[in-house]
């Protein structure tokens, strides 16, 4: 339970900050994909670690380069996301209704030392990422394999009985319930080759054994990391990626305004690189107002939910929870967000773009500013007229701007907020281990890992997401919600789960455990001779597997 | 120095053109600082959203000067930022003058009582001055005001913090100055007189350090300003929404390109104060020792 907990809220949370949906303009549909060219990506992180049981990497950034997985995501300006087969030969077939899932891989998979890619190692590479070493990758499929929940993974001895591989090119998943998105689950890095003979728990992600197009050819701690092509690769056996550039080099530790700076200047080589990370509001209001660099500025399509989390242990009175709801200034800080292309207005919690959604606003108010006579009257009704509050937020980024937008805005109802700033990791530690309960309020946002409801609803808003690394952190806790999460999760038909998540949706929210603020929208900047560098519907990020180098 | 009646500095003093107008400026911030809310029409926290653009960047020329926004407005926001400059200036003065008295009272009572007495005590508080004055001060008041508690107020810490680090030069020159003073005929008289240590550092010494004292105390206090402004400027100083010109220069950086107004305002205020009392220690200072200043010319 613990390692879920760790596992899907860490990687979540990587997804929130960086992440949104796309797609409002579909860039012009790409010539071709030309290959050769170095691109370069620019990004603030100082980690490059493709270890697969250690990364939340989506399907169609870094690790996807590397490592194949059963399955991956088709990610096409303007077209749904869809999950498409990649090691395997399709996207799994189930013959009881979603508990056992079998899949083949494809002829002609090699490692570059030229050994089969077989079953095996796949199921080794799942293994493993059960280890309590390996942990903080995305780990949904820890709970949902049979015995998950008891295994330690490999290194003790022991194999996970509920996958079978009679042969090597056949594996069969054993789930402990029904599970109709399970062809998403082994599209996470869990789901790559590993070959037994080449782990090294510690030093594995440094030099993983590639069965994508690219292999780590060199890595420098804090500073760079370049991929080169992977001979053993072939490209008829893959259907989505196209693998442009000779050499793809990861420029580590970069901050966030200069390299945006240096992708509005484009000199050098600069010209082939884009940023992996949003583009600061000022940067972006900069390049917004050049015509030679907006063309360059790629935005996603709203996506990701940030979100105001308000402390339901603390903040008890559901009044007063509706007050906040009321008196949340939307619209400065949709501003302190960067405005239009920082996203929009929101009242939902399952986001746009994911099936099932529901629109719908409980809170319903003329001006996205908030309704201050009406938050008032709670107030009065609820006996608080003047509320004193703490809102924990990270130092680092908007943050700070975002929680003072709030803090004003609360502030014209009579509710006094003070902002308490701690750095990202300490902040991520405070909100997760629900050791301390001593905060009202935190920011934060959530794009679900895979394009379903369910990655909006359970990993917020499930009791047993409480502490412990979970990521329930208004300490949300209702049975009824819990019966909705359990058949939601268990049901098959894509239309009825996806009304139980509705339903669930405007449940939660009729207790205001969060208050949604708006569904943030992405920029990223790329160089003049970057093409076919787009974002799909979903995620907000744009997809890695396909850009190439103008030649 | 002993001899300098004040009757005597204040002609020096005004005399000297640059340190009236160091005098006449840093005056000047005092008054708008103490007078801050009756200068501006708003207060430094009250959001304009129809003052910036749809993507928070001001409207209007120069960062958005107009008749509501005299030096225009905050992007992102629309707080005005006359309003932020001069309840900044509120931050800057506090805890310049706060850690300069910390560090005043830690330098004087280290100083003179290592000048006085001599022996163990002078040893282990010169090595002890020494010590943190070769401290890497920054990067230790970063972490001190990062494990800090939440419920000390942030600019008590900033006070303290700051002023901590600032005694070690005072400290040295007072005792100096007292081991000199400690050989004068009047203190050896009182001495041989029998009066008690503590009657001598009391009515003799410390009353003939007050000079010394005064002119660094002044010269002290636009560092101190520059440390709050440091920290911050990287986030660690005041909390957010309290006016800082540390940190609306932080902040301003990145959108020097788009709206350098809005690092110019805040970066002219904490130049104009720095230097204000930079320029009037330097007064005071050659007015209570004329010499130097003739050595000068």
């Amino acid at each position: 339970m613990r390692a879920r907990h760790a596992v899907a809220a860490a990687a979540t949370v990587i997804l929130g900050l960086t992440g949104c949906n796309a797609n409002p303009t579909a860039p012009a549909e790409p010539s071709g994909f030309a290959k050769g060219g170095t691109l370069r990506i620019l990004s603030s992180s100082t980690e490059f670690s493709l270890d697969p049981a250690k990364s939340q990497s989506l399907a169609i950034t870094s690790s996807g380069l590397v490592l194949r997985r059963l399955t991956t995501w088709d990610i096409s300006p303007g077209k749904p996301p869809a999950v498409v087969p990649d090691l395997a030969t399709d996207t799994g077939r189930t013959t009881d209704g979603g508990k056992t899932w079998t899949f083949t891989l494809k002829d002609g998979l090699t490692f570059p030392d030229g050994s089969p890619i077989t079953t095996r190692d796949i199921k080794y590479g799942v293994e493993r990422s059960f280890a309590p070493e390996l942990g903080g990758g995305l780990g949904y499929h820890k709970t949902l394999l049979d015995g998950g929940e008891a295994y330690k993974g490999p290194y003790t001895g022991a194999s996970l009985a509920s996958i079978v591989t009679p042969d090597d090119k056949t594996i069969t998943f054993t789930l402990k319930t029904a599970y109709g998105d399970w062809p998403w689950i082994v599209s996470m890095p869990a789901f790559s080759p590993v070959p037994k003979a080449s782990d090294d728990p510690a030093n594995y992600g440094k030099n993983p054994v590639p069965s994508g197009p690219y292999r780590i050819t060199s890595y420098t701690a804090g500073a760079e990391a370049v991929l080169e092509r992977n001979p053993a690769w072939k490209q008829e056996t893959d259907q989505v990626r196209t693998a442009g550039p000779d050499k793809i080099i990861f420029q580590l530790g970069q901050d966030t305004t200069v390299a945006a700076q240096r992708l509005v200047a484009d000199s050098g080589d600069d010209k082939g690189a884009f940023g992996a990370n949003f583009v600061p509001p000022a940067q972006l209001a900069q390049a917004q107002s050049n015509p030679s660099v907006k063309d360059r500025i790629v935005t996603s399509s709203p996506g990701a939910l940030a979100y105001l989390v308000i402390n339901t242990r603390r903040v008890t009175d559901v009044r007063v929870r509706q007050a906040l709801a009321y008196a949340s200034d939307k619209r400065a800080y949709l501003v302190a967000s960067g405005g239009e292309l920082g996203g929009s207005p929101a009242s939902t919690l399952i986001t746009p773009g994911i099936p099932g959604r529901v629109a719908y606003d409980l809170y319903p108010t003329t001006d996205p500013a908030g309704d201050v006579a009406k938050a008032k009257e709670l107030l009065t009704a609820a006996g608080q007229t003047a509320p004193k509050l703490t809102l924990l937020t990270r130092s680092d980024g908007q943050w700070s701007s975002q929680a003072q937008a709030l803090q004003q805005g609360f502030a014209r109802a009579g509710i006094t907020v003070e902002i308490r700033t701690e750095e990202y990791e300490s902040w991520f530690e405070h909100v997760t281990s629900g050791e301390r309960d001593d905060y009202d309020l935190t920011l934060t946002s959530w794009q679900p890992d895979f394009p379903s409801a369910n990655g909006n609803i359970a990993p917020l808003f499930a009791s047993t997401e409480i502490g412990g690394g979970g990521f329930n952190l208004s300490r949300y806790s209702a049975p009824e919600v819990d019966q909705l999460i359990a058949a939601a999760t268990a049901e098959v038909d894509p239309a009825r789960s996806g009304a139980l998540w509705a339903q669930a949706d405007k449940r939660i929210l009729q207790d205001v455990p969060v208050v949604p603020l708006i569904y943030t929208r992405n920029s990223f900047l790329r160089g003049s001779s970057v093409e076919n560098f787009y974002i799909g519907e979903y995620p907000t990020y744009p997809n890695y597997l396909k850009a190439s180098l103008k030649q | 120095m002993t001899e300098t009646a004040p009757a005597r500095i204040w002609p020096r003093l005004r005399a000297d053109r640059w340190a009236v107008g160091g005098a006449t400026v840093a005056a000047l911030l005092i008054v708008a600082a103490a007078a801050a809310p009756l200068l501006t029409s708003t207060d430094p926290y009250t959001y304009d959203l129809d003052a910036v653009s749809g993507s928070g960047v001001p409207l209007g020329t120069g960062g958005g000067i107009g008749a509501d926004h005299w030096l225009g407005v905050e992007p992102m926001t629309g707080r005005d930022l006359f309003a932020i400059v001069l309840h900044g200036a509120r931050t800057s003065l506090l805890v310049g003058v706060g850690a300069t008295l910390v560090a005043v009272l830690i330098g004087v009572a280290v100083g003179a009582t290592a000048g006085f007495a001599g022996g163990w005590w002078d040893a282990l508080a010169s090595r002890t001055t020494d010590v943190v004055f070769g401290f890497p001060a920054l990067i230790f008041m970063i972490a001190l005001s990062a494990v800090a508690p939440p419920e000390i107020p942030r600019l008590l810490i900033v006070v303290l913090v700051v002023g901590f680090f600032g005694w070690p030069p005072i400290a040295r020159v007072v005792r100096a100055q007292t081991i000199t003073l400690r050989h004068r005929t009047f203190v050896v008289a009182a001495v041989a007189l029998g009066a008690r240590p503590h009657q001598v550092l009391w009515r003799h010494i410390l009353p003939n350090l007050l000079p010394t004292v005064l002119v660094f105390g002044t010269m002290l206090i636009p560092s101190m300003i520059g440390a709050e402004a440091a920290l911050s400027f990287l986030g660690v100083g005041v909390p957010p929404p309290t006016p800082s010109w540390g940190r609306t220069i932080g902040d301003a950086v990145s959108w020097v390109q788009l709206d350098p107004m809005y690092l110019l305002v805040p970066g002219t205020a904490l130049f104009a104060a720095t230097l204000s009392f930079n320029l009037l220690g330097d007064g005071l200072r050659d007015a209570l020792d004329p010499k130097l200043r003739e050595l000068r010319r």
